[in-house]
């Protein structure tokens, strides 16, 4: 439509003058030739053919330019019309003498800014004689009034058009250029504006070269060689990489994609041109922080094996390879189904449920035993820790795999000997509870059960305070605040009384043993636990008993003082007054009164003699006596010479060997040599007397002290009856004595720690035998 | 030196003695003994202290040479009787045999202690308690000077 409508214009402006018309033409005055020219409808002007500067112009011509003719006049045309793309080179072309005619331009002038106007140009070049060209003349139409009239609804839709389009390239987050074939650039964007840093104006006409330096004129012409439907019908360019360069010099790295565009001036390309430099950051940042995960990948413990969605292996490190027996490259692209054959496809679509980040907040994987397959095809036993990691190819699994055979077989070991120390744990005969640090139970046994009245799992992961509810958390406290070491060292726990606490509610006196036990899960202390309610209660009976003892001993020693003053008193009267009667009157009173005087002086005698012995007895038990290292054989020498009236009436002989040092209190060491060897005097046959006294040291503290005689000796059956109290064997005619001399005698050794025996047959005299501690013998 | 027999008359000695038995044994004792000597007897240290202190009854009492003290007595013990005779500047001149069934160490302690002159105790034989009197008299009746009174020979009194 346009092309015709220009075709109408341009033959409207023929102006070929014919030669009639030369001839009369030559015959019409300058002055009307001027005129004619000043006044024609179209634009004339005159440019000289080496600056194109303006030597002349018609009205129109000025009109059209909007400006006083003498602000034009003599300027060239780049300065006239600097808004005229191309004019230049036409004005080039005709001054080596070519001629253009009907050239079609457009652009703004200064005269009109911001309106772009069209116009019909014909360019000849004037002659002078030498034929060489002297000035350039022009004849302008502008047809702009003409096209508003003529094609105004053409023209709006073409507008309309073009603006859609141009608002479309505006709108383009990319920076677009559109190139003509010579390679200059005939249409940008602001895009393409912000991006290479240069003005609109500043590109238009450019060489893109001038922004692309390399590979986008090479693409041209490769283009170039191709038709415009062999490039059109695949979509040119599928991004290419280049280089762009700004105003200021500066580089950065772009993505281009070519189409073709065919217009009127031929078949354009239009570029679509990003900067991609973020984007390459990010890859280089991406190719970097692989390259470091790669490195952690090969430097990890475990084997790291990342499988894809399909269950293929697609990524794996050395300890992989080492672990199954296969190369790198044996196994990627496998499924990891070949070295994992069971567990790990549950466990991944499990997972594959799961979305990324869900996963990784609940952690995946907190290691679970499954068992990895050789390429040899044996077997081992693995842990594999799983998480998402999330990837251009979609979600992949990292897989860290160990292998615990040496784990699983110390576990092996352990279970083992857990079993046997369970079986010594049931066996114990106290109640036994192992206890955490944080005081639960979390083991226990049998008599455990029994002894506070729950079933096992009632009581497995409760507070031990349930059951001992006071002072074992404190115990485990303070040991805690020991190390293992210490604690250990230690020994902790030498039996510490606590109360126990039944389901029932109902407690009972305990004694527990601590002990520290390391484990797997930290320290844990066992604590053995004894009911000790008979102990108690035995205990608190002995108490009793002993209150009860001293008690009586109390009133033995009251009594020993009534005996010794008050009871001694009147029985001295009853003594001194029958022995006074006797003395005085003997022989006066007749006989009969004679043998009852005598009776009452024996038996006040006798009763004297028993109460003396009598307060001896209680006398040794009670009062503080002092055991101090005394000489045995000073204590037998001194005991000897108390005796003395009695073993030179009998004609005793008595021996004795070198006695040691012993622990004693002497006076009753003296006692205790003096009754045995009295008795061996007093209980003599018809012989006499033959005494040996000895000792030999039985254990490093203690001695033994043999009295021997050759006395009348004792049956078997009365040995333990003699040490009793008031015991005698022989009638008061044939022996005096009490029954207390014996008795103090155990009473002494026993009061030392020793003990008393007598051995002894009938007729052939006895051995009597204490023990008592002692030191070296004397020398 | 001049004879130590005895030109003074017979010695006043104090007998303190609740048990009348005693007493008379004693006396029985002494008479055995052939002893001269004026007993005097109380029954109670009460009694004891206001013979020695002419009070009362007592006011024509003699001030005795020797006293013969038992320690268990009503009303006021020996050891009392004791402790305040050495401590009365008049009485503690005249010596005091302690005469008692008890063989406590304590008792025979705390007696020396209060500065007793000698400690007896009384033989539960009638024998050994005659021997015992007789042996108290042959010494303190016969060969004892006493303050006040001198020895046998007047002329020898400090």
């Amino acid at each position: 439509m346009e092309e015709i409508m220009i075709s109408d214009v341009k033959s409207q402006l023929q102006l070929q003058p014919s030669d009639e018309h030369r001839e009369k033409l030559s015959r019409l005055s300058l002055v009307q030739l001027e005129l004619a020219y000043r006044k024609a409808p179209v634009g004339f002007a005159l440019f000289d053919s080496k600056e194109f500067r303006l030597l002349s112009m018609n009205d129109n011509w000025a009109e059209m330019m909007d400006v006083p003719s003498h602000q034009v006049l003599n300027k060239t045309i780049e300065e006239i019309a600097p808004g005229l793309a191309g004019i230049v080179e036409m004005f080039e072309i005709v001054a080596q003498g070519g001629k253009i005619e009907n050239q079609f331009i457009k652009g703004e002038l200064p005269g009109r800014p911001g309106v772009e106007r069209h116009w019909l140009v014909n360019y000849t070049p004037m002659f002078d004689k030498e034929g060489t060209v002297e000035a350039i003349s022009t004849v302008s139409l502008e047809i702009s009034a003409e096209k508003q009239l003529v094609a105004m609804g053409i023209r709006a839709h073409v507008a309309q058009t073009e603006a859609k389009y141009r608002g479309l390239l505006e709108a383009a987050p990319d920076a677009m250029i559109v190139v003509n074939q010579s390679g200059e650039i005939v249409l940008l964007n602001v895009q393409a504006e912000k991006q290479f840093g240069y003005s609109r104006d500043e590109l238009v006409g450019q060489q893109v070269k001038n922004l692309i330096p390399e590979g986008f004129a090479e693409r041209l012409i490769a283009d170039g060689t191709r038709t415009a439907a062999e490039a059109l019908a695949p979509q040119m360019g599928t991004g290419i990489e280049l280089s762009g360069c700004r105003k200021d010099g500066s580089k950065f790295p772009i993505e281009i994609m070519l189409s073709p565009l065919e217009s009127d001036e031929g078949i354009l390309v239009t570029a679509a041109i990003r900067d991609i430099s973020v984007r390459k950051r990010a890859e280089q940042h991406l190719a970097q922080t692989e390259a470091k995960y790669r490195g952690l990948l090969e430097a990890a413990p475990d084997a790291m094996v990342v499988v894809n969605k399909g269950g293929d292996i697609v990524l794996l490190n050395v300890q992989a390879e080492v672990q199954f027996g296969y190369r790198r490259d044996e196994l990627l692209g496998q499924q990891v189904k070949n070295i994992i054959p069971e567990g790990f496809a549950e466990r991944l679509i499990a997972d594959g449920i799961r979305s990324a980040t869900e996963a990784l907040t609940q952690q995946i994987g907190t290691g679970i035993e499954l068992y990895g397959q050789r390429k040899d095809g044996t077997e081992f036993p693995i842990e594999i820790m799983l998480s998402p990691l999330e990837s251009v190819e979609g979600i992949l699994t990292t897989a860290a795999i160990r292998n615990i055979s040496v784990r699983k077989a110390a576990e092996a070991h352990l279970i083992q000997m857990e079993a046997r120390y369970r079986g010594l744990l049931e066996a114990a005969p106290d109640a036994m509870v192992v206890v955490d640090k944080d005081g639960q139970i979390v083991l226990l046994n049998v008599q455990a059960e029994k002894q506070f009245g729950y079933l096992r799992d009632e009581l497995i992961g409760q507070q031990v305070q349930r059951i001992i509810p006071e002072g074992f958390a404190e115990r485990i406290i303070a040991d805690g605040l020991r190390s293992v070491e210490d604690a250990l060292a230690q020994e902790i726990g030498t039996g510490i009384e606590l109360l126990g606490q039944r389901k029932d509610g109902s407690e009972f006196p305990i004694e527990i043993m601590l002990s520290p036990l390391e484990s797997i899960k930290g320290v844990l202390v066992t604590a053995a636990i004894r009911d000790i309610t008979t102990r108690k209660k035995a205990a608190e009976t002995l108490l009793q008993k002993v209150d009860e003892l001293n008690r009586s001993n109390g009133e033995l020693e009251q009594f020993a003082y009534i005996a010794s003053h008050d009871l001694q008193e009147p029985l001295r009267m009853v003594s001194s007054y029958t022995q006074l009667l006797a003395k005085r009157y003997k022989g006066k009173l007749g006989s009969d009164a004679d043998e009852f005087i005598s009776f009452a002086v024996d038996g006040a005698s006798r009763m004297q003699r028993l109460i003396r012995d009598l307060l001896v007895y209680s006398r040794v038990g009670t009062g503080v006596y002092e055991f101090r290292s005394v000489s045995s054989e000073g204590a037998l020498q001194q005991a000897l010479t108390n005796l003395s009236g009695a073993i030179s009436e009998s004609g005793a002989i008595v021996s004795y060997e070198h006695l040691p040092v012993a622990l004693a209190n002497e006076m009753q060491l003296v006692q205790l040599f003096q009754n045995l060897v009295g008795n061996a005097i007093k209980y003599r046959t018809s012989a006499i007397p033959i005494i040996n006294i000895s000792a030999v040291r039985e254990t490093d503290l203690h001695w033994k002290f043999s009295v021997q005689d050759n006395g009348l000796g004792i049956e078997p059956q009365h040995f333990e009856r003699i040490f009793g109290l008031f015991q005698r064997l022989h009638k008061r005619d044939e022996f005096s004595g009490t029954g207390i001399g014996l008795a103090i005698c155990k009473k002494i050794v026993e009061r030392h720690g020793g003990t008393i025996s007598v051995r002894s047959r009938l007729g052939e005299g006895s051995i009597f035998q204490f023990t008592m501690e002692g030191g070296d013998s004397q020398t | 030196m001049m004879s130590n027999e005895r030109k003074r008359g017979p010695v006043d000695v104090l007998l303190v003695e609740d048990s009348p038995g005693d007493v008379r044994l004693t006396q029985e004792a002494f008479r055995n003994a052939h002893a001269s000597l004026n007993l005097h007897v109380t029954s109670d240290g009460v009694e004891a202290m206001s013979f020695l202190r002419r009070e009362g009854e007592h006011e024509h009492a003699p001030r005795p040479n020797l006293i013969l003290l038992d320690l268990n007595l009503p009303r006021m013990d020996g050891r009392e009787v004791l402790a305040q005779i050495k401590q009365d500047a008049a009485l503690k001149t005249i010596p005091v045999v302690i005469l008692t069934t008890s063989e406590a160490e304590t008792d025979i302690r705390k007696s020396y202690q209060l500065q007793a002159s000698c400690y007896l105790t009384k033989p539960s034989q009638l024998e050994e308690f005659e021997h015992l009197v007789s042996s108290l008299s042959s010494f303190w009746l016969t060969k004892v000077w006493f303050t006040g009174r001198g020895g046998p020979d007047e002329s020898q009194l400090d």
